[in-house]
């Protein structure tokens, strides 16, 4: 194979040489066609660089079509072959004086590819004489040569002194395009800010409609950054650009969408009279575009949604999928529609949700009831949502159980007036159906909090527990077995017994940490234990995984760019300051690091008197070491840490003083306090011994339920 | 801006690969692919879902869209706007389209040295330049050569398949193609078409409706002579409530083409618009959307579809499907396909079509438990019947009608526009004596997302 490629490769080149000094005309297509084999082979990767120098002998062409290709050659190898790349300097710049001035302009396009650095002062010249040029095609090229050339070296380009010259050509040059090619070396150059100035600002509005789409698209960007002065200033610019919401290109619309967003954000009314303005424009693109094109839309409209869904209540019909719909454009839609429910729309939104759930696309199935429970726990009134939620459960499909047993617990946590309807529901449950770990640690949760549920269930599934493979099922088993305790000792003695056994034989280090736990709160004092494991239960008021306003404020500054499509700041993922973080695509679930930042002021590192005695305390008391067999000794050590609203109360800092080495190994133990609701132990592993940042946080919120 | 074009096949192929800012790793076709091909596989129980238009991977943003069998991709560092990136790929392939007449992977590969020729004019250093047809024209020296592609029976690649086919022909050639035998053949084709989507709940009534219209233009006048094209005069744009026209039905002046919205190709001057309802333009060469618009305003959805479901005994249950064409019986509705999902539990489902309708067939997908019923062609008021025997693998299936459906509907009418939006003319301003283009004018209403409840 090898050996096959090698001759091919020396065919070439003898055809290369045969061919390189002929300018017979019948020989032009000849040429042609070996130069199309040889880009056809770079194409699919073949390695044509070792033709460089026959390549280059057969630059004396005077075929327009042949020069092309071999240009492209050069521009594509010059710089693995910088030595070689000078042999054809000389041709690129005798090209990029040719009468013809298509030929002076592709000579210089190419000549300003080159990316070889040692090769950069051969190109100075041409590119400064190209931007006086006298064809537009030439002047265009040359400017964006400034561009490749900042690239490459940005020294080169300030040494040029001529920032001030492209900015005359911006504003002055009869040509749009290459007024549009100076400003776009302007942004790369001295970025957009310093074009956001009245005096660059009031001459480009005045020349926006020789604008091509994509130059306009640019234009805007730079009106996005624009300070007004005053407010008439704004009306006059939103007036200047009415027309462009009716364009059909999306990416004008969008960027004129965040320029009349921007502009008005001091004036409030006006502010939201453009919500109602840009409505129309936008559902119209979402509804002609193909799909593709629809997504940025949609997720542009969607972040519109979440920052405003009151102004969106009366058009919940446009979110509704349609069958067709791709699943991404799907997804959004159904948090679209979750968003804006409220207590109009909600019968509405639900019953269309209801029929989603029978969609074959498993996850937008799922969406689907989520969204219902989503929708449940925000109504304040929620009784006929509650109990369309808990039918699903009749389906009996499983992914469809799983997730509404997920929402359930949620609902639970946050409403708990509806306990009567969901035990009700949750007893017509198969335990043997649920199989996916989140899900079977939701309805072990539940069966643990419900107190009219059958404790003797939970004995099968003790049974298993060492099969069990997900520790968070394992977790939650433990804890519903010590909560079926306290209610009936006698007849779930034994089930405690086993769990706490199973538990201690863990090789999860959570798990057996929590069995190690139980147990020693429960041979310590019963009813403090319980004081400590199941405190009067506190509604959750608000889940911290929705959408926070800051998180939404700050992708909505950055309106029309890839960060409202990842939900993520810009400066996650994208250059120039280009930190390579890996973001999986929007696909993937809540940001992690925008919730980790909210997490961080939960505990303020107010220490007051009382508490760093305490903390002293805990240090002194080193956990002993004896349930540490396996040998995993090494332990952080242990913080304790309140609140800044609250003092410890007294059966806490009992439990945390009095009995340090209950606190798990290799843990952080806050105590939030709140009265009178009872004592909240949550206890987090170090970041760095959990994968995920949102494993940790995870775990974080649930305890305050879970204990 | 943009690092990289690529164009793959859906084996993931790579025929075009352009480098614009050579600062994206070399195996970025090779990683996009990977991605799109595994999407989902990753998280768990999400395989299968397809990968967004957008996303990003180690550091790399790929955009792409997926057409005529290809794999259109841009790839870019910076954080730049996911809309216009799109729409410039999109308009790479569009161009690529006027000058081969046709697009897929055979033309891209005997076109490839001119795509690469339309890519160095369409984009530099990233950033999209002038990409209109037209204009190109005078930098692009290759010649496209053309591949006869033979439509496969039932299979045409246009959309106006049975009757104008000639015409069809005509719509995939090249904006560039030399006139045969000296003949120039000036030609503007204007093509409305409507997609509707409807949702009929349980009881047949009427929950969501609308139509999504374009008009679609192809040139090939010669000289780039200004048109003007006239709507409906009582066309009237804006949503109900901010319509002055809104509950106007019934009033003497008849009842109006109400639009929810619209928007226009940058060619299209507007000074007339609200007066005469006409627009005047200078088309461009090659294919163009002239307008977009979109409706929820009431129409006459053009199918009817009933069901009734019963449990006849134990382990069997018989589906009855009815379809109703309601459009003039001089139309016609082809491609048109009913597909329905039918309760997980189902074993086997025989298809008995009514007495004395022909040209139907129908499938009965064990493996997507779904049936699938075929029509070669509809007249329109006509009406046809299916009845389905269910046999079941449970005694009883305890919510039948909710593991059912929905029914969904694909089709296609030629010239029939639900909207009744029409071209009442199509002026040729300022023409020489003598000049008289062919100007084709045709309609046509497809399904969208046509879906009827159990």
């Amino acid at each position: 194979m090898g050996d096959k490629k090698g001759n091919e490769l020396g065919d070439l080149k003898t055809q290369l040489r045969n061919l390189a000094g002929s300018q017979l005309k019948e020989n032009t297509q000849a040429k042609r066609d070996l130069f199309k084999k040889i880009i056809s082979y770079m194409t699919i990767s073949i390695d044509v660089a070792p033709l460089f120098s026959e390549m280059i002998m057969a630059t004396t062409t005077t075929d327009i079509a042949t020069k092309k290709m071999l240009y492209h050659y050069i521009t594509h190898h010059a710089n693995s072959n910088p030595e070689l790349a000078l042999l054809c300097i000389n041709t690129l710049q005798k090209d990029c004086c040719d009468v013809d001035p298509t030929i002076r302009g592709l000579a210089l396009r190419s000549l300003s590819s080159l990316r070889v650095s040692n090769l950069l002062e051969y190109v100075t010249e041409p590119i400064q004489r190209g931007l006086q040029d006298k064809h537009p095609y030439v002047r265009r090229t040359a400017v964006l040569g400034l561009a490749k050339l900042n690239a490459m070296n940005p020294e080169m380009v300030s040494d040029l002194d001529i920032m001030g010259s492209v900015r005359a050509m911006v504003l002055n040059d009869p040509d749009a395009q290459v007024s549009a090619n100076a400003l776009t070396v302007l942004t790369e150059v001295e970025g957009y800010e310093a074009l956001a100035v009245e005096s660059f600002v009031t001459p480009i509005l005045k020349r926006l409609k020789s604008y091509n789409e994509w130059s306009l698209a640019l234009v805007l960007e730079v009106l996005a950054r624009y300070k007004v002065t005053k407010s008439s200033e704004i009306y006059d610019i939103m007036q200047n650009l009415e027309d462009r919401l009716q364009h059909a290109n999306s990416a004008v619309v969008l960027a004129t969408v965040r320029v009349f967003l921007l502009l008005t954000l001091p004036l409030p009314e006006v502010h939201q009279q453009v919500y109602e303005r840009i409505k129309a424009p936008l559902l119209t693109l979402i509804s002609s575009a193909i799909n593709e094109i629809a997504y940025p839309v949609v997720a542009h409209l969607h972040l519109l949604v979440l920052r405003a869904p009151i102004l969106f209540a009366t058009d919940f019909k446009y979110f509704y999928c349609k069958y067709n719909d791709p699943s991404y454009i799907k997804k959004l839609k159904l948090e679209m529609l979750t968003a804006v429910a409220d207590s109009n729309n909600m019968y509405d939104i639900v019953t269309e949700l209801s029929e989603y759930v029978a969609d074959v696309d498993v996850p937008i199935a799922r969406s689907s009831v989520h969204a219902v429970g989503q929708i449940a726990l925000e109504a304040p009134d929620s009784d006929n949502i509650v109990e369309r939620l808990l039918l699903f459960l009749e389906l009996g499909q499983e992914h469809i159980t799983a997730e509404t047993l997920i929402m359930m617990k949620d609902l639970l946590r946050k409403c708990p007036q509806h306990k009567p309807a969901i035990t009700q529901a949750l007893s017509f449950v198969n335990h043997s159906v649920v199989q996916e770990p989140a899900a079977k640690a939701a309805m072990v949760w539940l069966i643990g909090e419900l107190s009219t549920e059958d404790p003797y269930v939970l004995e099968d599934l003790i049974e298993t527990f060492a099969d069990e493979e997900s520790p968070d099922v394992r977790l939650e088993l433990l804890t519903a077995c010590v909560k079926h305790f306290f209610l009936r000792p006698p007849e779930t003695q034994k089930l405690l017994g086993a769990a706490l056994a199973a538990g201690c034989r863990d090789s999860h280090v959570a798990v057996h940490d929590r069995a190690i736990m139980y147990y020693r709160l429960l041979k310590h004092d019963v009813r403090k234990a319980q004081l400590i494991i199941c405190p009067e239960t506190v509604s959750v008021s608000t889940f911290t995984e929705t959408h926070s306003s800051d998180e939404i404020e700050q992708l909505f500054q950055q309106f029309n760019s890839l960060s409202v499509l990842y939900r993520h700041p810009g400066f996650a993922f994208a250059s120039p300051e280009a930190s390579p973080v890996t973001v999986a695509g929007p696909a993937e679930d809540r940001t992690p690091a925008p919730a980790a930042v909210q997490e961080a002021p939960a505990q303020p590192p107010v220490q007051p008197a009382m508490e760093a005695d305490l903390l002293g305390d805990l240090l002194r008391n080193d956990p002993p070491a004896d349930t540490d067999a396996s040998g995993r000794v090494q332990r952080a050590p242990v913080r304790l840490e309140s609140p800044s609203k609250g003092r410890i109360c007294a059966t806490c800092a009992l439990a945390a003083v009095a009995h340090p080495h209950l606190l798990p190994h290799d843990s952080r133990m806050t105590i939030h306090h709140e009265l009178p609701g009872g004592v909240f132990l949550a206890y987090s592993r170090p970041a760095a011994a959990v994968p995920h940042a949102s494993d940790c946080q995870h775990r974080c919120f649930r305890w305050p339920d879970a204990v | 801006m943009i690092s990289q074009v690529v164009v793959l096949s859906l084996r993931g192929d790579t025929i075009i690969s352009r480098n614009y800012r050579d600062d994206v790793p070399k195996n970025t076709a090779e990683t996009f692919f990977r991605k799109v091909r595994f999407w989902g596989a990753e998280t768990e129980g999400r395989s299968g879902e397809s990968a967004p238009p957008v996303f990003n991977s180690d550091g790399v943003n790929y955009y792409h869209i997926k057409t005529a069998g290809l794999f259109f991709v841009a790839m870019a560092k910076t954080n730049a706007p996911p809309s216009l990136i799109l729409e410039l790929i999109q308009r790479v392939a569009a161009v690529i389209k006027d000058y081969c007449g046709t697009l897929s992977e055979d033309v891209i590969r005997k076109n490839f040295i001119l795509v690469y020729e339309l890519l160095d004019e369409l984009i530099d250093f990233g950033y999209g330049q002038n990409t209109s047809t037209e204009y190109l024209k005078s930098y692009i020296f290759n010649e496209p050569l053309t591949v006869t592609t033979v439509a496969a029976p039932g299979k045409s690649a246009s959309i106006f398949a049975p009757n104008t086919r000639s015409a069809a022909a005509a719509t995939s050639k090249s904006v560039v193609e030399k006139p045969k035998k000296g003949v120039t053949r000036d030609e503007i084709f204007v093509d409305i078409v409507e997609k509707v989507s409807v949702t009929f709940n349980a009881s047949g009534y009427l929950l969501t409706s609308a139509i999504d219209g374009s008009i679609k233009m192809k040139s090939y006048l010669s000289g780039n002579p200004d048109i003007r094209v006239a709507l409906n005069e009582d066309l009237a744009v804006g949503s109900t409530e901010n319509s002055p026209f809104a509950g106007d039905y019934g009033k003497g002046g008849g009842v109006s083409l109400l639009l929810d919205d619209c928007n226009f190709h940058s060619c299209a001057r507007l000074k007339d618009f609200d007066a005469d309802r006409t627009i005047t333009l200078t088309p461009p060469d090659g294919e163009f959307v002239l307008m977009n618009y979109r409706t929820t305003h009431e129409f006459k959805p053009p199918f009817k579809i009933y069901t009734a479901v019963e449990e006849v005994a134990p382990y069997v249950a018989e589906l009855v499907i009815k379809v109703r064409a309601e459009f003039p019986a001089s139309k016609n509705g082809s491609n048109v396909v009913l597909k329905m999902p039918l309760p997980k539990a189902t074993t086997r489902a025989s298809c008995h079509i009514g007495p004395g309708q022909t040209g139907q067939t129908t499938e009965w997908k064990e493996s997507t438990k779904e049936i699938q019923w075929s029509f070669k062609k509809i007249s329109g008021g006509s009406d046809h019947a299916l009845r389905v025997k269910l046999t079941l693998s449970e005694e009883r299936v305890p919510n039948i009608k909710r593991e059912m459906g929905p029914v969904s509907l694909s089709f296609t009418i030629a010239m029939y526009n639900v909207s009744r939006l029409v071209v009442r003319y199509l002026q040729i301003l300022n023409k020489e004596k003598g000049y008289n283009p062919y100007r084709w004018v045709r309609y046509v209403t497809q399904s969208s997302s046509y879906i009827s409840r159990i």
